[in-house]
Protein backbone atom coordinates (compact mmCIF):
# COMPACT_ATOMS: atom_id res chain seq x y z
CA UNK A 1 0.00 0.00 0.00
CA UNK A 2 0.76 3.70 0.38
CA UNK A 3 2.30 5.63 -2.98
CA UNK A 4 5.11 4.97 -5.18
CA UNK A 5 6.02 6.94 -8.18
CA UNK A 6 6.22 10.25 -9.29
CA UNK A 7 5.37 13.17 -6.69
CA UNK A 8 2.14 13.98 -6.13
CA UNK A 9 0.19 17.00 -5.95
CA UNK A 10 -3.54 17.81 -4.76
CA UNK A 11 -4.53 19.78 -7.63
CA UNK A 12 -7.94 19.39 -8.63
CA UNK A 13 -8.90 18.15 -11.68
CA UNK A 14 -10.50 20.74 -13.88
CA UNK A 15 -14.18 21.93 -12.78
CA UNK A 16 -15.28 21.80 -16.32
CA UNK A 17 -14.46 18.77 -17.00
CA UNK A 18 -15.87 17.68 -13.59
CA UNK A 19 -19.41 18.99 -14.68
CA UNK A 20 -19.18 17.31 -18.38
CA UNK A 21 -19.07 14.06 -16.36
CA UNK A 22 -21.54 15.16 -14.48
CA UNK A 23 -23.57 16.28 -17.55
CA UNK A 24 -23.05 13.10 -18.92
CA UNK A 25 -25.25 11.25 -16.17
CA UNK A 26 -28.28 13.80 -15.99
CA UNK A 27 -26.87 15.49 -13.15
CA UNK A 28 -25.49 19.06 -14.26
CA UNK A 29 -25.04 21.00 -11.95
CA UNK A 30 -24.09 24.11 -13.60
CA UNK A 31 -20.92 25.94 -12.97
CA UNK A 32 -18.92 24.17 -9.92
CA UNK A 33 -15.95 24.70 -7.58
CA UNK A 34 -13.84 21.90 -6.16
CA UNK A 35 -12.52 22.36 -2.74
CA UNK A 36 -9.56 19.81 -0.95
CA UNK A 37 -10.63 17.80 2.05
CA UNK A 38 -8.25 16.14 3.89
CA UNK A 39 -7.55 12.33 4.91
CA UNK A 40 -7.72 9.21 3.56
CA UNK A 41 -4.76 6.63 3.13
CA UNK A 42 -4.10 7.53 -0.12
CA UNK A 43 -6.84 8.47 -2.27
CA UNK A 44 -7.42 12.57 -2.85
CA UNK A 45 -10.50 13.77 -2.06
CA UNK A 46 -12.66 17.23 -3.27
CA UNK A 47 -15.91 18.57 -2.59
CA UNK A 48 -17.78 19.48 -5.53
CA UNK A 49 -19.90 23.04 -4.70
CA UNK A 50 -22.39 24.72 -7.31
CA UNK A 51 -23.50 27.96 -6.41
CA UNK A 52 -21.80 28.00 -2.84
CA UNK A 53 -23.28 24.49 -1.82
CA UNK A 54 -21.69 21.04 -2.10
CA UNK A 55 -23.46 18.72 -4.14
CA UNK A 56 -21.04 16.04 -5.15
CA UNK A 57 -17.48 14.45 -3.58
CA UNK A 58 -15.10 13.74 -6.05
CA UNK A 59 -12.55 10.60 -4.91
CA UNK A 60 -9.59 9.77 -7.57
CA UNK A 61 -6.00 7.94 -7.37
CA UNK A 62 -3.23 10.89 -7.49
CA UNK A 63 -1.95 8.36 -10.02
CA UNK A 64 -2.58 5.01 -11.80
CA UNK A 65 -2.17 2.12 -9.49
CA UNK A 66 -1.50 3.79 -6.22
CA UNK A 67 -3.54 2.82 -3.68
CA UNK A 68 -4.04 -0.36 -1.68
CA UNK A 69 -6.98 -1.60 -4.00
CA UNK A 70 -7.57 -0.63 -7.12
CA UNK A 71 -10.59 2.18 -7.45
CA UNK A 72 -12.96 -0.07 -9.30
CA UNK A 73 -12.80 -2.73 -6.62
CA UNK A 74 -13.40 -0.24 -3.99
CA UNK A 75 -16.81 0.66 -6.63
CA UNK A 76 -17.46 -3.16 -6.80
CA UNK A 77 -17.58 -3.48 -2.77
CA UNK A 78 -19.23 0.08 -2.03
CA UNK A 79 -21.74 -1.43 -4.46
CA UNK A 80 -21.69 -4.49 -2.77
CA UNK A 81 -22.51 -3.43 0.86
CA UNK A 82 -25.27 -0.86 -0.54
CA UNK A 83 -27.12 -4.01 -1.81
CA UNK A 84 -26.39 -5.79 2.11
CA UNK A 85 -28.18 -2.85 3.62
CA UNK A 86 -25.00 -0.69 4.50
CA UNK A 87 -25.29 3.31 4.51
CA UNK A 88 -23.27 3.89 2.07
CA UNK A 89 -22.49 7.14 -0.41
CA UNK A 90 -23.97 6.25 -3.25
CA UNK A 91 -21.19 6.63 -6.65
CA UNK A 92 -22.60 9.29 -9.51
CA UNK A 93 -19.83 8.50 -11.85
CA UNK A 94 -16.38 7.03 -12.70
CA UNK A 95 -13.60 7.75 -14.86
CA UNK A 96 -10.93 5.70 -15.54
CA UNK A 97 -7.20 6.12 -15.27
CA UNK A 98 -5.83 8.83 -17.90
CA UNK A 99 -9.63 9.81 -17.78
CA UNK A 100 -10.64 13.53 -17.42
CA UNK A 101 -10.14 13.42 -13.58
CA UNK A 102 -6.63 12.98 -14.20
CA UNK A 103 -3.49 10.40 -14.18
CA UNK A 104 -5.20 8.09 -11.65
CA UNK A 105 -8.83 6.83 -11.72
CA UNK A 106 -11.71 8.65 -10.00
CA UNK A 107 -15.03 8.65 -9.15
CA UNK A 108 -18.14 11.13 -8.00
CA UNK A 109 -20.56 10.32 -5.20
CA UNK A 110 -23.53 12.16 -3.90
CA UNK A 111 -22.58 14.66 -0.94
CA UNK A 112 -23.63 13.41 2.37
CA UNK A 113 -24.15 15.86 4.95
CA UNK A 114 -22.82 15.66 8.29
CA UNK A 115 -19.35 15.49 9.49
CA UNK A 116 -16.45 12.27 9.77
CA UNK A 117 -14.20 14.55 11.93
CA UNK A 118 -13.45 12.76 15.03
CA UNK A 119 -13.85 15.66 17.29
CA UNK A 120 -16.67 16.97 16.24
CA UNK A 121 -18.69 13.45 16.20
CA UNK A 122 -17.27 13.39 20.22
CA UNK A 123 -17.44 16.86 21.27
CA UNK A 124 -20.41 18.38 19.14
CA UNK A 125 -23.19 19.38 21.26
CA UNK A 126 -25.86 18.82 18.69
CA UNK A 127 -24.26 15.24 18.12
CA UNK A 128 -25.15 14.33 21.70
CA UNK A 129 -28.17 11.91 19.94
CA UNK A 130 -26.31 11.08 17.56
CA UNK A 131 -23.80 9.49 20.15
CA UNK A 132 -26.30 7.60 21.97
CA UNK A 133 -27.33 6.14 18.88
CA UNK A 134 -24.07 5.04 16.90
CA UNK A 135 -22.07 2.21 18.69
CA UNK A 136 -25.82 0.52 18.14
CA UNK A 137 -25.44 1.64 14.52
CA UNK A 138 -22.08 0.77 13.85
CA UNK A 139 -22.30 -2.41 15.62
CA UNK A 140 -25.25 -2.87 12.72
CA UNK A 141 -23.47 -2.08 9.87
CA UNK A 142 -20.40 -3.69 10.49
CA UNK A 143 -22.64 -6.77 10.59
CA UNK A 144 -24.14 -5.84 7.23
CA UNK A 145 -20.72 -6.03 5.97
CA UNK A 146 -19.36 -8.97 7.16
CA UNK A 147 -22.62 -10.59 5.77
CA UNK A 148 -22.11 -9.10 1.99
CA UNK A 149 -21.89 -12.05 -0.45
CA UNK A 150 -18.24 -11.91 -0.75
CA UNK A 151 -18.06 -13.49 -4.41
CA UNK A 152 -19.88 -10.62 -5.60
CA UNK A 153 -16.89 -8.32 -5.04
CA UNK A 154 -14.68 -9.77 -7.86
CA UNK A 155 -10.94 -9.16 -7.17
CA UNK A 156 -10.42 -8.88 -3.07
CA UNK A 157 -6.99 -9.67 -1.83
CA UNK A 158 -6.82 -12.46 0.94
CA UNK A 159 -8.41 -15.08 2.33
CA UNK A 160 -6.20 -17.08 0.38
CA UNK A 161 -4.58 -18.62 3.67
CA UNK A 162 -5.11 -18.04 7.49
CA UNK A 163 -5.93 -14.26 7.57
CA UNK A 164 -3.84 -13.63 10.48
CA UNK A 165 -1.11 -15.05 8.95
CA UNK A 166 -1.48 -12.88 6.01
CA UNK A 167 -1.88 -9.68 8.06
CA UNK A 168 1.53 -10.60 9.60
CA UNK A 169 3.47 -11.22 6.56
CA UNK A 170 1.48 -7.67 4.97
CA UNK A 171 2.28 -5.67 7.83
CA UNK A 172 6.40 -7.11 7.58
CA UNK A 173 6.11 -6.51 3.74
CA UNK A 174 5.37 -3.08 4.46
CA UNK A 175 8.13 -2.51 7.25
CA UNK A 176 10.58 -4.11 4.93
CA UNK A 177 9.91 -1.91 2.20
CA UNK A 178 9.99 1.66 4.45
CA UNK A 179 13.38 0.68 5.61
CA UNK A 180 11.80 2.43 8.88
CA UNK A 181 13.99 0.53 11.87
CA UNK A 182 10.75 -0.18 14.45
CA UNK A 183 12.34 -2.90 16.69
CA UNK A 184 8.94 -2.69 18.96
CA UNK A 185 6.96 -3.29 15.88
CA UNK A 186 9.07 -5.99 14.70
CA UNK A 187 8.92 -7.66 18.27
CA UNK A 188 5.27 -7.70 18.39
CA UNK A 189 4.48 -8.53 15.30
CA UNK A 190 6.64 -11.96 15.92
CA UNK A 191 4.58 -12.27 19.28
CA UNK A 192 1.34 -11.95 16.98
CA UNK A 193 3.40 -14.35 14.37
CA UNK A 194 3.91 -17.05 16.94
CA UNK A 195 0.67 -16.55 18.92
CA UNK A 196 -2.48 -16.45 16.00
CA UNK A 197 -5.90 -17.44 16.98
CA UNK A 198 -7.50 -20.07 15.32
CA UNK A 199 -8.38 -19.54 11.84
CA UNK A 200 -12.10 -18.07 11.86
CA UNK A 201 -15.18 -19.87 11.31
CA UNK A 202 -15.62 -17.90 7.84
CA UNK A 203 -13.74 -15.37 5.78
CA UNK A 204 -15.34 -12.76 5.23
CA UNK A 205 -15.79 -9.18 3.39
CA UNK A 206 -13.71 -6.56 5.89
CA UNK A 207 -14.06 -3.33 5.28
CA UNK A 208 -10.50 -3.11 6.66
CA UNK A 209 -10.40 1.02 8.28
CA UNK A 210 -13.70 0.54 9.81
CA UNK A 211 -13.52 3.41 12.78
CA UNK A 212 -14.25 6.90 13.85
CA UNK A 213 -13.01 9.63 11.31
CA UNK A 214 -14.65 6.98 8.65
CA UNK A 215 -18.65 7.13 9.27
CA UNK A 216 -20.28 10.31 8.10
CA UNK A 217 -22.49 11.52 11.10
CA UNK A 218 -25.23 13.62 10.96
CA UNK A 219 -27.88 14.19 13.98
CA UNK A 220 -29.51 11.07 13.82
CA UNK A 221 -25.84 8.91 13.89
CA UNK A 222 -24.25 6.71 11.55
CA UNK A 223 -25.44 8.33 7.93
CA UNK A 224 -22.27 6.44 5.70
CA UNK A 225 -19.45 4.46 5.87
CA UNK A 226 -16.89 5.80 3.08
CA UNK A 227 -13.38 5.29 2.67
CA UNK A 228 -13.37 1.23 1.86
CA UNK A 229 -9.77 1.56 0.12
CA UNK A 230 -8.32 -1.13 2.28
CA UNK A 231 -11.32 -3.44 1.88
CA UNK A 232 -10.08 -7.02 1.82
CA UNK A 233 -10.80 -10.33 2.41
CA UNK A 234 -10.45 -11.69 6.19
CA UNK A 235 -11.21 -12.33 9.80
CA UNK A 236 -14.52 -10.07 10.51
CA UNK A 237 -12.66 -9.79 13.81
CA UNK A 238 -10.32 -7.66 11.94
CA UNK A 239 -12.60 -4.83 11.64
CA UNK A 240 -13.44 -4.91 15.54
CA UNK A 241 -10.02 -5.11 16.72
CA UNK A 242 -9.26 -1.77 14.70
CA UNK A 243 -12.41 0.20 15.72
CA UNK A 244 -10.98 -0.80 19.20
CA UNK A 245 -7.57 0.74 19.30
CA UNK A 246 -7.01 3.90 21.15
CA UNK A 247 -5.41 5.82 18.51
CA UNK A 248 -9.42 5.52 17.42
CA UNK A 249 -10.56 6.38 20.77
CA UNK A 250 -9.59 10.48 20.42
CA UNK A 251 -8.86 11.21 23.77
CA UNK A 252 -11.97 8.69 25.15
CA UNK A 253 -9.54 6.58 26.21
CA UNK A 254 -11.92 4.69 28.67
CA UNK A 255 -14.98 3.97 26.18
CA UNK A 256 -12.65 1.49 23.74
CA UNK A 257 -15.51 1.28 20.95
CA UNK A 258 -14.71 4.38 18.87
CA UNK A 259 -14.51 6.16 22.23
CA UNK A 260 -17.93 6.17 22.57
CA UNK A 261 -19.26 2.97 24.46
CA UNK A 262 -17.90 -0.27 26.26
CA UNK A 263 -17.30 -3.31 24.44
CA UNK A 264 -19.67 -6.18 25.64
CA UNK A 265 -22.78 -3.75 24.57
CA UNK A 266 -21.22 -3.25 20.99
CA UNK A 267 -20.43 -6.88 21.11
CA UNK A 268 -24.46 -8.09 21.80
CA UNK A 269 -25.37 -5.45 19.56
CA UNK A 270 -23.42 -6.93 16.98
CA UNK A 271 -24.37 -10.55 17.49
CA UNK A 272 -27.98 -9.85 17.19
CA UNK A 273 -27.45 -8.15 13.84
CA UNK A 274 -26.04 -11.55 12.81
CA UNK A 275 -22.50 -10.84 13.35
CA UNK A 276 -20.20 -13.96 14.90
CA UNK A 277 -19.08 -12.82 18.10
CA UNK A 278 -15.38 -13.04 18.91
CA UNK A 279 -13.85 -14.41 22.03
CA UNK A 280 -11.90 -11.73 23.80
CA UNK A 281 -8.26 -13.84 23.00
CA UNK A 282 -8.93 -13.38 19.06
CA UNK A 283 -9.72 -10.09 19.76
CA UNK A 284 -6.94 -8.88 21.17
CA UNK A 285 -4.94 -10.18 18.97
CA UNK A 286 -6.73 -8.12 16.26
CA UNK A 287 -6.45 -5.31 18.31
CA UNK A 288 -3.12 -5.45 19.10
CA UNK A 289 -2.60 -6.47 14.94
CA UNK A 290 -4.55 -2.86 14.52
CA UNK A 291 -1.63 -1.43 16.15
CA UNK A 292 1.13 -2.93 14.58
CA UNK A 293 -1.08 -1.73 11.31
CA UNK A 294 -1.36 1.64 12.20
CA UNK A 295 2.36 2.39 13.32
CA UNK A 296 3.50 1.04 10.18
CA UNK A 297 0.58 3.51 8.24
CA UNK A 298 2.33 6.04 10.10
CA UNK A 299 5.70 5.14 8.97
CA UNK A 300 4.57 4.69 5.59
CA UNK A 301 2.96 8.64 6.13
CA UNK A 302 6.06 10.30 6.89
CA UNK A 303 8.51 7.94 4.84
CA UNK A 304 6.16 9.66 1.63
CA UNK A 305 6.96 13.21 3.11
CA UNK A 306 10.05 12.40 3.24
CA UNK A 307 10.75 11.22 0.14
CA UNK A 308 9.14 13.78 -1.44
CA UNK A 309 6.38 11.63 -2.79
CA UNK A 310 3.52 13.47 -0.74
CA UNK A 311 5.47 16.56 0.75
CA UNK A 312 2.83 17.33 3.78
CA UNK A 313 3.87 19.18 7.22
CA UNK A 314 0.80 16.52 8.93
CA UNK A 315 2.47 13.60 7.20
CA UNK A 316 5.66 14.34 8.80
CA UNK A 317 3.92 14.72 11.85
CA UNK A 318 2.56 11.12 11.66
CA UNK A 319 6.19 9.66 11.99
CA UNK A 320 6.79 11.25 15.26
CA UNK A 321 3.06 9.93 16.35
CA UNK A 322 4.69 5.85 15.59
CA UNK A 323 5.37 5.56 19.12
CA UNK A 324 1.76 5.35 20.40
CA UNK A 325 0.53 2.68 18.63
CA UNK A 326 3.94 0.94 19.37
CA UNK A 327 3.05 1.62 23.50
CA UNK A 328 -0.52 0.82 22.98
CA UNK A 329 0.72 -2.54 21.33
CA UNK A 330 3.05 -3.44 24.12
CA UNK A 331 0.95 -2.76 26.66
CA UNK A 332 -1.50 -5.79 25.03
CA UNK A 333 0.90 -7.98 24.68
CA UNK A 334 1.88 -7.55 28.17
CA UNK A 335 -1.28 -8.41 29.23
CA UNK A 336 -1.70 -11.15 26.96
CA UNK B 1 7.15 29.22 18.40
CA UNK B 2 4.88 26.96 19.55
CA UNK B 3 2.78 29.07 21.82
CA UNK B 4 2.37 32.00 19.24
CA UNK B 5 1.01 30.05 16.73
CA UNK B 6 -1.40 28.30 18.92
CA UNK B 7 -2.44 31.17 20.62
CA UNK B 8 -2.24 33.74 18.51
CA UNK B 9 -1.53 32.33 14.54
CA UNK B 10 -4.68 30.39 15.15
CA UNK B 11 -6.77 32.83 15.51
CA UNK B 12 -6.25 34.84 12.21
CA UNK B 13 -5.68 31.80 10.42
CA UNK B 14 -9.13 30.82 7.69
CA UNK B 15 -10.81 28.57 10.27
CA UNK B 16 -10.51 25.80 7.16
CA UNK B 17 -6.43 26.31 7.90
CA UNK B 18 -6.99 26.05 11.45
CA UNK B 19 -5.90 22.27 11.81
CA UNK B 20 -3.12 22.79 9.88
CA UNK B 21 -1.34 25.39 12.57
CA UNK B 22 -2.36 23.02 15.33
CA UNK B 23 -0.43 20.73 13.26
CA UNK B 24 2.77 23.37 13.19
CA UNK B 25 2.33 24.13 16.57
CA UNK B 26 2.42 20.56 17.77
CA UNK B 27 5.14 19.96 15.14
CA UNK B 28 7.62 22.77 16.90
CA UNK B 29 6.96 21.60 20.81
CA UNK B 30 8.13 18.09 19.43
CA UNK B 31 11.31 19.46 18.14
CA UNK B 32 11.73 22.14 21.00
CA UNK B 33 11.85 18.61 23.62
CA UNK B 34 13.96 16.72 21.24
CA UNK B 35 15.80 19.86 21.41
CA UNK B 36 16.53 19.67 24.61
CA UNK B 37 16.88 16.25 25.10
CA UNK B 38 19.44 16.22 22.88
CA UNK B 39 21.67 12.90 22.07
CA UNK B 40 21.17 10.56 25.04
CA UNK B 41 17.66 8.85 23.98
CA UNK B 42 19.87 7.90 20.93
CA UNK B 43 22.57 6.48 23.49
CA UNK B 44 20.56 4.90 26.25
CA UNK B 45 18.72 2.90 22.88
CA UNK B 46 22.05 1.81 21.09
CA UNK B 47 22.70 0.53 25.04
CA UNK B 48 19.67 -1.07 25.56
CA UNK B 49 19.20 -2.97 21.49
CA UNK B 50 22.69 -3.93 21.98
CA UNK B 51 21.85 -5.47 24.81
CA UNK B 52 18.69 -7.03 24.06
CA UNK B 53 20.21 -8.36 20.80
CA UNK B 54 23.28 -9.77 22.14
CA UNK B 55 25.83 -7.60 20.38
CA UNK B 56 28.66 -5.58 21.77
CA UNK B 57 30.59 -3.38 20.28
CA UNK B 58 32.21 0.18 21.81
CA UNK B 59 29.91 2.54 22.76
CA UNK B 60 29.40 5.44 19.73
CA UNK B 61 30.21 8.73 20.40
CA UNK B 62 27.66 12.35 20.94
CA UNK B 63 27.93 12.83 17.30
CA UNK B 64 27.25 9.26 16.30
CA UNK B 65 25.08 7.99 18.43
CA UNK B 66 21.41 8.70 16.14
CA UNK B 67 23.25 7.12 13.91
CA UNK B 68 24.12 4.26 15.81
CA UNK B 69 20.98 3.74 17.60
CA UNK B 70 19.47 3.77 13.75
CA UNK B 71 21.76 1.00 12.87
CA UNK B 72 21.26 -0.84 16.15
CA UNK B 73 17.38 -0.92 15.64
CA UNK B 74 17.63 -2.00 12.30
CA UNK B 75 20.04 -5.60 13.24
CA UNK B 76 17.56 -5.87 16.35
CA UNK B 77 14.62 -5.72 14.20
CA UNK B 78 16.26 -8.20 11.70
CA UNK B 79 17.40 -10.15 14.87
CA UNK B 80 13.69 -10.37 15.76
CA UNK B 81 12.48 -11.31 12.52
CA UNK B 82 14.71 -13.91 11.90
CA UNK B 83 13.65 -15.52 15.07
CA UNK B 84 16.85 -15.92 16.73
CA UNK B 85 15.37 -14.45 19.82
CA UNK B 86 12.08 -16.40 20.11
CA UNK B 87 13.45 -17.71 23.62
CA UNK B 88 13.50 -14.61 25.19
CA UNK B 89 10.87 -12.40 23.04
CA UNK B 90 8.95 -11.50 26.23
CA UNK B 91 11.77 -10.05 27.26
CA UNK B 92 12.37 -8.44 24.60
CA UNK B 93 9.09 -6.80 24.55
CA UNK B 94 9.51 -5.38 27.97
CA UNK B 95 12.87 -4.33 27.38
CA UNK B 96 11.42 -2.58 23.96
CA UNK B 97 8.90 -0.15 26.33
CA UNK B 98 11.74 1.44 27.70
CA UNK B 99 12.57 2.68 24.41
CA UNK B 100 9.18 3.58 23.37
CA UNK B 101 8.47 5.36 26.50
CA UNK B 102 11.67 7.84 25.57
CA UNK B 103 10.04 8.25 22.36
CA UNK B 104 6.42 9.33 24.14
CA UNK B 105 8.17 11.64 26.59
CA UNK B 106 9.66 13.74 23.58
CA UNK B 107 6.96 13.03 21.15
CA UNK B 108 3.73 12.71 23.96
CA UNK B 109 4.05 13.68 27.45
CA UNK B 110 2.01 11.69 29.30
CA UNK B 111 0.60 9.46 27.29
CA UNK B 112 2.38 6.02 28.84
CA UNK B 113 1.38 7.26 32.30
CA UNK B 114 -2.55 6.67 31.45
Amino acid sequence: MGSHGPRVTAEPPEPRAVREVLAEVGEDPGDVELAPIEGGASRQTFVVAAAGEPRFVLRREPHEGMSFAPLELELRAIAAADLAGVAVVRTVAAEPAGGRFGPGAGYLMEFVAGTSLAPRVLRREELSVARERLPGQLASALAQIHSVDSAAVDGLAGGERDPALEGCELWERELTEIGEPLPAVEAGLRWLRLNPPPPPPAIRLVHGDFRLGNFIVDGHGLAAVIDWELCHLGDPAEDIGWLTIRSWRFGNDDWPVAGLAEMEPFLDAYEAAGGVRPDAERLRWWEAMGNVKWAVICARQAHDHLTDARPSTELASLGRRICEPEWDLLELLAEA
Amino acid sequence: MTAKLFGEVRDWVPRERRFQVLVLANLCAVIARELRAGAWPSLADVSLFRSLAGTERPEPTVEDAEGAAREAAAELGAAIRRGELDDSLPEVLAGLRQHVRRKLEVARPGYADH
